[in-house]
């Protein structure tokens, strides 16, 4: 490759991925409000005294807000999903329990940081970048250890043997961690210590038009966090010799070894990025919701899940996209069903499934995957 | 295998005994004969109970396998099924009717396990949501005979439907469909006696093959990853689905479930129940449950009979042969002129029906059905059973049955049961015991460590992969080792309780069927061929094209 | 004479690539044809856009009176028209009998209801596909080892048995593709002979893809040549071997100009 300027430099690793993400956040939130008005102009009044459209208004900056945090969220743990897709054709079932398992591990680290008074006298960034750090580091190793003991040896096996043994992984991980906690604590509910600690927990009004809306920090910290190690990632995959690896392997597995590169150390490296990612997002959620139990991780690994299919699995960009999409379509969804006396939020996580299934007959690729023909 | 010769091993020299039917036989009678009498001089009372039956049930439910796997004749094998199944197992049940239980649970999910067998072994569609078709069949006989207030016993109106002032579907009432709890049932204006329970099994399997071809449709054309997690999702929308229609119209009675659900009648069996009590000298205080028992335990083994039947028949048929052939290879099968689509949803509504015909027998001996019975921990069970016994066989998807519910329903219940009566007489495990399971645990990970890295072909990396595994075990042994101390009972975690922790058990399960024997305990022969096939698949995938140049040459010289 | 395959104007792009470009072919019946080009021309292509694997952008596929376009590849297989793979596709766990039945799906009667109760009628079809799959092994070569695994017989075993497959639905027309790759000269002369057999015994129409000139010159009536997806000739063997567009697609211009067409031998 031929030396890049900085500012060159600066364009594909800073600006184009920001761009990108800014771009795929304004696209999506621009095509649910049309879609959130279609309805409301459909159903002027869902219930006696509601104008769906006015409440629409009213919410509209609060759905965008939680439908970014949500979906950075969705799209770091469904990198995980893509990036192993890409090298090794495989579904890592297991990939929401490393997601679990660092939820659990920003808490145990909280945990410590309250037991030492740490909580209001350091710095809010650091303390925050630890517990992520942490979590991320955990996760990343425990998915490399996944891959050692559970899927390589299986590696040219028909492709439900490492499927069925994936699914036993998870099964194994739910109740290890149960199993951990039952014994250290005899609690399965995880509350971080953060109630009560303003920089986490106090409202920040923000003042859209004549609307206030209250975010809450954890929200912000999970969109500046997540853009954070996104940008880290678009630099490690594109800018570096071992991203380059990744993506060789991902070309041709048999080519790329033939090349000179080992296999088997970049598919551990994808495994730990993958992981590594999945436990970050784990805990900054963890940070979020506030309780986090050993079944966290079952509905957001699969919604990211959903989301790197939508995105188009294996590619990269296409878990960002699908994961932000994803999160902007519940966001909205939950904001508008709560209007309607059948349906109710009780079916968003049903229409999420609906979405996976919509695209995998109408598009099976996704939305930035390529076609592929099975060759003959 | 070793290198002695066999004709020198004693082992070999048993089997070969063995393999002669009068010593067999004799083995087998001895065998179920000592079981037997093991299980019944266990005595409840005692501390160690649960431990015992723990160990000693089990031997009655595999007698049926050794007999199958044994060398006797044909006829001599099916009257032992009918006398162990017929006769041994009922006595049984009225000796002990916690045992009768398990039996109709382990013939409940043989139906489940056979029927996913279809679906996963037979079609090669690893199916995750396949416990929905279990719940429709419950729910298909719940709704119409609980007592709860279900809108078919309560009768509904339909509020009109309208879009921006316009109405669409006007308003309309329905009358009281169902009236649960009077020995009838009442379906819109036809009244049918409680029997109406058989021919809701019927009705079962044609709505569970429905919703099979229903869920069936859009996704069958999706590749096997995809499938499985699409499958998950549908299993997961239907039990949402049972959850939340609980309202507006309460059709399920939401995550309370329904109650009450009626039971065939079975009072024709209470004398010969009491009679055969009498004979062995047990009182029994309540017959009428045990008697309801009784025609729930023949009914299922009756519909796992019937399964067999139809897998075996269904195996040996043009539409096995095309199942296998989609399993092996989807793009020739549909070249060679197997419609691809017809044949997976005809192994999917197959075996949603089994399922669909269980659920009904299942929500009648429960008399309670809720969302939480039908969650993807069901659907992993199942999955287990068909993996542990061996994917696309009978014999295996039964005992797969067998060892997975044991383990889910008696050991693991009884492990804890265990735990809780040592905790009352507070009992202390010596340090020692701890020790030597401690060591026990340690040279198993290291054997499952050494198995596992033998398909690596570099030599140094398998010997490092071993080292760093086998190093990494015993520094965490070692440190483990130093904190053993007599072990309190009473200092049992109480949320560590066995029964609770079935994803610990499958999940390790799962993962060890796939590394060491993908094929199952009782494989069927095509599937252990198909599962270790590397050596042939490269050969077959990469045949070398002809030399370019050469035809080239060939070609200009005229040839 | 009408002819029985009319193939029209066909055309596939993947991206931007054009894999076949307006192709037309005619295949009269019981006739042997070869279609044959450099690698990459898109033969491989053309065989799958025929038997409804992949689906053309452009253009028409009239089979025996009967569009074949649209329709899936069961369908195609319904209609008399099967093909073997260049890379042998058994099912390799089955044994070798139970494969050639496979092939005879689509002329069976497949109903669940028959399977599960069994009528004497279900019983008398088993038994016809049982002897109708073993005489078409006897037929390829391989009488007696219907009971063998298939994915244990040797390579050139494992292409007859692909044949005897796809002979088993009965076809009227037959694509074979790349039957002798791999074979020695020895094997590519009995092969060639099997093919001329199926035309003249069993009266079905020969198709196939092929590099070895020595297989396609002597057994083939007719020849297309197709290169980049186009077809720049067709004609009796004579008339390709001295077509001068064929011997610049295989050489290159330059060479080609070095080479002037051979005499026939």
């Amino acid at each position: 490759m031929e030396a890049r300027s900085p500012a060159d430099w600066m364009y594909r690793f800073l600006l184009f991925p920001l761009g990108q993400m800014l771009a795929f956040i304004a696209g999506s939130a621009f095509i649910l409000t049309l879609l959130a008005y279609g309805i409301a102009l459909l159903f002027p009044e869902p219930r006696p005294n509601i104008v769906l459209a006015d409440q629409i208004g009213r919410q509209l900056p609060g759905m965008v807000i939680s439908g970014i945090t949500t979906g950075f969220v969705y799209a770091m743990i469904a990198l995980g999903y893509t990036m192993v897709y890409g090298v090794l054709k495989f579904i890592n079932f297991a990939h929401s329990e490393l997601f679990m398992v660092g939820s659990v591990v920003g808490f145990e680290v909280f945990l410590v940081f309250s037991a030492q008074a740490m909580l209001l006298t350091w710095h809010p960034v650091l303390l925050v970048a630890i517990a992520v750090l942490s979590a991320g580091l955990v996760s990343g190793l425990l998915a490399v250890t996944m891959e050692r003991v559970a899927y390589r040896p299986l590696r040219g096996a028909p492709r439900l043997v490492p499927l069925i043994s994936a699914i036993g992984v998870s099964f194994f991980m739910v109740d290890f961690v149960r199993a951990l906690m039952a014994i250290t604590r005899n609690d399965f509910n995880l509350t971080y210590p953060l109630n009560g600690v303003d920089w986490a927990r106090a409202p920040i009004p923000l003042l859209i038009g004549t609307t206030t809306v209250n975010l809450r920090p954890t929200q912000i910290i999970i969109i500046v966090g997540a853009v954070l190690m996104l940008l880290f990632l678009n630099y490690f995959v594109n800018g570096t010799k071992l991203g380059r690896g990744i993506r060789a392997v991902s070309q041709d597995m048999t080519t790329a070894g033939l090349m000179g590169i080992n296999v088997n150390r970049i598919i551990a490296l994808t495994f730990f990025v993958g992981g590594a990612f999945g436990g970050a997002a784990g805990a900054l959620f963890g940070m979020n919701v506030g309780t986090v139990t050993p079944f966290v991780g079952f509905f957001p690994g699969l919604k990211a899940f959903i989301a790197a299919v939508l995105g188009g699995i294996g590619s990269v960009t296409g878990a960002l996209l699908g994961g932000l999409t994803l999160g902007m379509i519940e966001s909205f969804l939950n904001g508008v069903l709560v209007y309607f006396p059948v349906f109710g939020q009780r079916y968003t996580d049903i229409f999420a499934f609906a979405v996976l299934i919509l695209i995998l007959i109408f598009r099976p690729s996704g939305i930035l995957g390529e076609k592929v023909d099975e060759k003959v | 295998m070793t290198a002695i010769p066999s004709s020198l091993s004693p082992l070999a020299a048993l089997r070969r005994l063995y393999r002669q039917p009068l010593i067999a036989g004799g083995v087998l009678l001895a065998y179920v004969a000592l079981a037997l009498l093991l299980l019944l001089n266990l005595d409840r009372r005692d501390v160690w109970f649960p431990q015992y039956t723990m160990l000693v049930f089990p031997l009655i439910v595999f007698a049926p396998f050794l007999v199958l796997e044994s060398p006797l004749p044909t006829l001599a094998k099916g009257l032992s099924l009918a006398l162990l199944l017929g006769v041994a197992v009922p006595l049984i049940g009225i000796y002990d009717s916690t045992y009768l239980e398990l039996m109709i649970q382990i013939s409940i999910f043989s139906a489940l396990a056979l029927g996913l067998n279809i679906v996963v072994g037979f079609a090669g569609l690893l199916d995750l949501g396949y416990i929905a078709f279990f719940a429709v069949g419950a729910y298909i006989w719940a709704v119409f005979t609980s007592v709860a207030d279900t809108i078919f016993r309560t009768g509904f109106e339909f509020a009109p439907l309208t879009i921006g002032g316009n109405t669409l579907i006007a308003g309309f009432n329905v009358a009281p469909m169902a009236v649960a709890g009077t020995g009838l049932i009442t379906v819109g204006s036809i009244t049918l006696p409680l029997h109406a329970f058989y021919l809701f099994i019927f009705f079962g399997v044609l709505l569970a093959a429905v919703a099979g071809i229903l869920l069936g449709l859009p996704v069958l054309r999706l590749r096997g990853d995809y499938l499985a997690i699409v499958t998950l999702g549908f299993g997961e929308i239907i039990r949402v689905l049972f959850n939340n229609l609980g309202e507006p119209g309460n059709i399920t009675n939401g995550a309370q479930g329904l109650h009450g659900v009626m039971q065939p009648g079975s009072a024709f069996l209470i004398d010969p129940v009491n009679g055969i009590a009498g004979v062995m000298g047990v009182t029994l205080r309540t017959p009428a449950p045990v008697a309801s028992q009784m025609l729930f335990y023949f009914l299922a083994i009756g519909i796992v009979g019937l399964i067999i039947l139809l897998a075996q028949r269904l195996d040996n048929s043009p539409i096995g042969r095309a199942w296998t052939a989609i399993r092996e290879d989807e793009v020739a099968a549909i070249a060679m002129g197997v419609p691809l689509v017809r044949m997976k949803l005809l192994a999917f509504a197959t075996g949603a029906a089994c399922a669909g015909a269980v659920g009904v027998l299942y929500a009648a001996k429960q008399t309670f059905v809720s969302p939480e019975s039908f969650s993807l921990l069901q659907s992993i069970n199942i999955l287990a059973m068909v993996i542990v016994g061996g994917m696309g066989g009978i014999k295996g998807a039964l005992l797969g049955a067998s060892i997975v519910t044991l383990l889910n329903l008696h050991v693991l219940t009884n492990f804890a049961l265990q735990i809780n009566a040592l905790r009352n007489i507070d009992y202390v495990i010596p340090a020692g015991s701890l020790f030597l399971t401690l060591a026990l645990v340690t040279a198993l990970v290291l054997y499952i460590i050494w198995r596992s890295t033998r398909s690596i072909y570099d030599a140094g990396q398998q010997l490092r992969s071993r080292l760093t595994g086998s190093v990494i075990t015993l520094v965490l042994a070692g440190l483990l080792a130093t904190r053993i101390v007599d072990f309190h009972i009473a200092d049992w975690p109480s949320q560590l309780t066995p029964d609770k922790y079935q994803r610990f058990v499958f999940g390790i399960l799962l993962v060890l069927m796939m590394l060491f024997r993908p094929e199952g305990l009782l494989p069927s022969a095509r599937r252990k061929l198909e599962l270790h096939r590397e050596e042939t698949v490269h050969e077959a995938e990469d045949i070398p094209d002809l030399d370019q140049r050469k035809t080239d040459d060939d070609f200009a010289a005229g040839r | 004479m009408t002819s029985l395959l009319d193939v029209n104007g066909l055309t596939k792009t993947f991206g931007g690539l054009v894999a076949v470009n307006n192709v037309t072919i005619q295949i009269q019946a019981r006739s042997i044809s070869a279609i044959i080009g450099p690698n990459g021309a898109g033969k491989t292509t053309l065989f799958n856009l025929l038997t409804g694997i992949y689906q053309p952008d452009k253009g028409s596929v009239v089979f025996a009176g009967k569009g074949l376009v649209g329709l899936r590849p069961d369908q195609v297989n319904a209609a008399g028209m099967t093909r073997t793979f260049q890379s042998i596709r058994l099912f390799h766990n089955m044994t070798v009998l139970e494969n050639v039945m496979v092939g005879m799906h689509a002329r069976l009667r497949v109903s669940l209801l028959q399977t599960l109760f069994r009528p004497p009628a279900f019983g008398r079809q088993e038994a016809h596909v049982r002897q109708r799959a073993s005489e078409l092994l006897r037929f390829v070569g391989l009488g007696g080892r219907g009971d063998e695994i298939s994915r244990n017989l040797p390579y050139g075993d494992q292409r007859r048995i692909e044949l005897a497959r796809a002979l088993a639905g009965d076809p009227k027309l037959i694509l074979l593709d790349e039957p002798t790759a791999g074979m020695n000269p020895n094997e590519s002369e009995t092969a060639m002979n099997l093919f001329r057999r199926v035309r003249d015994d069993l009266g079905v129409t020969v198709v196939l893809i092929e590099h070895d000139m020595k297989v396609v010159m002597g057994i083939s009536e007719h020849i297309s040549v197709l290169d980049y997806g186009e077809k720049i000739a067709e004609g009796t063997p004579a008339e390709i071997r001295s077509n001068q567009r064929v011997i610049e697609a295989y050489l290159g211009r330059r060479a080609a100009s070095e080479h002037p067409p051979l005499p026939a031998s």
